[in-house]
């Protein structure tokens, strides 16, 4: 039984080719133009993925309006916002809503399956018991790669995909130093080096949310970044 | 020169004030005199009409002259006593040499007395008696007293006492004469006093010059004197302080009336010899009276007289005998049955004048002192605050320049209502519309880059899917083709946005402490491999420079001018990288040896979407530069309270970019506590 991906987007022909380039990759893809359509569409049938344009026809902030009141009806249903929005405060409002990950318009759709993908596969495994091969240990840090879950001392730390992949890549090989092609290489996307700090930056915050005295992720200028062993 | 001195220059005009000024009291003073002459005339006329009607009857001209003499005269032909008169000698010589003969007449108590003077220098001396005196050198003296005429032969053998005889048998007047004769080399004198037993009417002196013989006619004239009854009667008629004399038509004094006296003085004035300095220097009028009518002389020959002799009144001003006095003078004619028979010559002496004016003058030269002062003060003052508001205005300007046209607060002098306010409500509305433009062509990169997203992700999603359909091997090539350049376009539109990304990255840049000198370490390392054939030079300071400012935002700005630095610099060339502390900054400086800058360049680099860069530069493939790198640079530069500065290097070596970085400012604990 294919899954059921929506997508709410205003401009058509993106629309359009998101919709068949999903559809060729298996899923069921359903695709609305407003926040009206899709909301009315999900109150008959949820959708187990979806894809929000952050501005929607004469909605300048109706994509950020559908999260929340989706994300108020389920909790663990994946969002991905995914719009030509990309300044920090977007992104940053995006992810407060509820998103699982936040993508420029310039992702490539390989990159969007990409995701999707990890998606499901994180869903699946929250469905079955942790396997125990696939978790690394660093210190107070714990990885669950399956379910893309990440904790510090037993705390979980709520990570999108991309910033997950990150850490990951990190954590994979402490100490070295993971320069920002690396980093946007394993993490699926194509950014330039701002947004790139703008992610370390928001990780860094996220792990201090959890513990203040985090200081684990080290930045070496010009080179990169690097988990402390 | 500032306008406060161009001011006070004009302030300088002011001193037309006291020019007009003394035009004015000049010009008054000409009206006073004018008055004055016009009442003296009047009185003059009015007296010379009093006096003709009693006292005009002496002898018409021409006339033999008797002065009054004061002391008695001793006859010895030297002439001693006469030495006062002497310049009133009437020349009695013959028609070809009148001067050859000048006769003095005078008359005391004693009797009426002679002096003649004759230019002889070749002399043919005989008695009187001699026979040949007619022949000889010798003097005619005719005297008439009533119907009686006698003539007396003058001559002298030798110097000394003579007498002279009368030719002809008469009753009345005397049979001799005697005298006394001297000579010198040039001539001759005579003396001689006639008894005055009788009361002469006329006379004549005649002279004859043996080496010149000619007729030794003594031609005869009436006598005229000094008279008493006249000058009586014309003192009864004169005004105080003013003296009236009258003049036979031959300038002869025949009476003499009243005193010059001056009524100020003795009253004390304001002018001293300074003021009498001030009034003959400033205001008297060329006083161009005759000198000759000052005194007490015989004969006024004056122009004024003569003036007045030729039946026309004059008047004329001379200066006084006390010094600062002027002395006002009217001469008119005195007629008798419709003939210029003399003169009346009226005077008044005045110091009122001059005083009234010197006051005026002094009043107007402290009034003009005082308001060239408060002219020149209120002028310097107008003059300091209106270059004091140009260069507010000026300052405001420059810094709004400096600053895209950007002010920090209003325009000064926006609310003023004069022709300054004007200017500086226009200079805001043009800063305002080049503010306006400057934030325009700032955020137009990257709202355009918003614009383009969208088609650009049409094109790249349709070129994704068009990856999945069947195509024919030739057209995969064109696909791949549109993917490229849909690449290319995508790393422009990421390019243009970049720069409102990093704005908004500093507008919420948070500052930490850390170490500027190991940060620039690690990016010089990082850059290591990026040189390639370019030598990367560092130069750090030995110690640790601590530093408060956004590492990461330092670090891309490095990025920003080691890129610019390596794209400059030749293959094979070099960059030099290095890091000072200088006072309480620190200062980056990136050079290579690129070519040099354009000199107008050199200011704008830093702007956004500025670039030197020609399009040949760019090597196939490349992304276009856009010019953000700089202005990005220049944006970090000022969060952390510096600025960016690009210059050439001497001797044409290359181009250094200089970052100075001052910090940014600590927040207070309260603050950043909020914050987080």
């Amino acid at each position: 039984m294919p899954r059921h991906i929506a997508i709410v987007e205003d401009e058509p022909l993106i629309r359009a080719n998101y919709v068949e380039a999903l559809a060729r990759l298996g899923y069921e893809v359903r695709g609305y133009a407003s926040r009206a359509e899709a909301e009315s569409a999900f109150a008959q049938k949820a959708p187990e993925l979806v894809i929000i344009d952050v501005g929607l026809g004469d909605e300048p902030d109706g994509g950020f309006e559908l999260c929340r009141s989706l994300r108020a009806k389920s909790a663990t249903l994946p969002i991905i916002f995914l719009t030509a929005r990309d300044s920090d405060f977007d992104v940053i409002s995006g992810l407060r809503l509820g998103a699982d990950d936040y993508l420029a318009k310039d992702v490539s759709l390989h990159q969007l399956a990409a995701r999707i993908s990890a998606l499901f596969r994180r869903m699946e495994a929250l469905r079955k018991p942790v396997a125990a091969d696939n978790v690394i240990a660093h210190g107070p840090l714990k990885i669950e790669a399956e379910r893309m879950r990440v904790t510090w001392n037993g705390a979980d730390v709520p990570l999108t995909v991309t910033e997950f992949w990150m850490v990951h890549t990190l954590v994979r090989f402490p100490g070295h130093v993971k320069n920002r092609d690396q980093l946007m290489r394993d993490a699926q996307v194509v950014v330039d080096d701002a947004t790139i700090t703008s992610h370390i930056k928001r990780i860094r915050k996220k792990f201090i949310a959890v513990d203040p005295a985090f200081d684990a992720i080290d930045t070496v200028h010009g080179a990169g970044y690097r988990w402390k062993p | 020169m500032s306008l406060r001195f161009k001011l006070l220059l004009v302030a300088l005009s002011t001193l037309a004030l006291p020019w007009a000024g003394w035009q004015f009291v000049r010009q008054t003073e000409a009206l006073l005199r004018q008055g004055q002459e016009q009442a003296l005339l009047a009185s003059a006329g009015t007296l010379a009409k009093a006096f003709a009607a009693q006292h005009v009857q002496w002898p018409a001209a021409p006339v033999l002259y008797v002065h009054r003499l004061a002391q008695r005269v001793a006859v010895d032909g030297y002439g001693d006593d006469w030495s006062e008169l002497k310049p009133y000698a009437q020349a009695l010589g013959p028609a070809q040499d009148r001067q050859k003969l000048r006769v003095l007449l005078g008359a005391n108590a004693d009797g009426l007395y002679l002096l003649a003077d004759v230019r002889d220098a070749t002399r043919t001396r005989v008695d009187a008696r001699d026979p040949r005196a007619a022949r000889s050198d010798h003097l005619v003296l005719a005297l008439e007293a009533g119907a009686e005429t006698r003539r007396y032969l003058i001559a002298s053998g030798a110097p000394g006492p003579f007498e002279a005889h009368a030719d002809a048998a008469g009753a009345a007047l005397p049979e001799r004469l005697a005298g006394a004769w001297q000579e010198d080399g040039s001539g001759y004198r005579v003396e001689l006093r006639i008894p005055d037993t009788v009361r002469i009417d006329r006379a004549g002196v005649g002279v004859f010059d043996a080496s010149e013989p000619a007729d030794d006619t003594a031609e005869l004239r009436a006598l005229l004197a000094y008279d008493d009854t006249a000058a009586k009667s014309l003192a009864a008629l004169v005004p105080d302080h003013a003296r009236a004399r009258v003049v036979d038509s031959d300038a002869w004094l025949i009476a003499s009336g009243g005193r010059l006296e001056n009524p100020g003085a003795g009253v004390p004035g304001a002018d001293g010899t300074s003021g009498r300095l001030v009034y003959a220097t400033l205001i008297a009028p060329v006083l161009t009276g005759s000198a000759t009518l000052a005194g007490d002389a015989p004969r006024l020959d004056a122009a004024e007289v003569w003036q007045a002799l030729s039946g026309v009144a004059s008047t004329s001003w001379r200066a006084g005998e006390a010094g600062g006095d002027v002395v006002l003078t009217a001469a008119v004619p005195l007629s008798a049955a419709g003939e210029v028979r003399g003169a009346l010559v009226l005077e008044e002496e005045n110091r009122a004048l001059p005083m009234l004016a010197n006051r005026a003058l002094f009043g107007l030269a402290g009034a003009t002192l005082a308001a060239l002062l408060i002219a020149g003060l209120v002028l310097l003052a107008f003059g300091a605050s209106l270059s004091f508001r140009i260069r507010r205005l000026r300052n405001a300007a420059e810094r709004a320049v400096r600053t895209s046209g950007r002010l920090s607060g209003p325009m000064p002098l926006a609310d003023d209502e004069d022709e300054l306010g004007d200017l500086a409500r226009s200079f805001g509305k043009l800063f305002d519309e080049v503010g306006a433009y400057t934030d325009y062509l700032r955020t137009l990169a990257s709202k355009l880059s918003h614009e383009l997203n969208t088609p650009l992700a049409i094109v790249k999603s349709s070129l994704d899917n068009l990856d999945h359909q069947a195509l024919p091997a030739d057209a995969r090539a064109y696909a791949a083709r549109a993917r490229d350049g849909a690449e290319r376009l995508g790393k422009i539109v990421r390019a243009m946005s970049e720069a409102g990304r990093i704005e908004r990255a500093i507008a919420a840049a948070e500052a930490e402490d850390f170490d500027l000198a190991a940060l620039v370490a690690g990016c010089a390392a990082g850059y290591k491999p990026l040189a390639g054939t370019r030598e990367l030079r560092v130069r750090l300071p030995p110690a640790p420079l601590p530093f408060h400012g956004a590492p990461e935002l330092i670090a891309q700005a490095l990025d920003k001018l080691f890129d610019n630095a390596r794209s400059f610099a030749p293959e094979g060339g070099w960059i030099e990288l290095s890091l000072d502390a200088a006072d309480s900054a620190a200062l980056i400086r990136v050079a290579n040896s690129g070519p040099a800058l354009p000199a107008a360049m050199q200011e704008r680099l830093f702007d956004s979407l500025v670039s030197v860069r020609d399009a040949g530069m760019r090597s196939a493939g490349e992304t276009p530069h856009l010019g953000l790198g700089l202005y990005v640079v220049r944006l970090v530069a000022e969060l952390h309270r510096g600025r960016a500065s690009a210059r050439n290097l001497d001797d044409d070596r290359g181009v250094e970019f200089a970052l100075r970085l001052a910090g940014m400012p600590r927040r207070r604990l309260s603050e950043s506590a909020s914050d987080a």
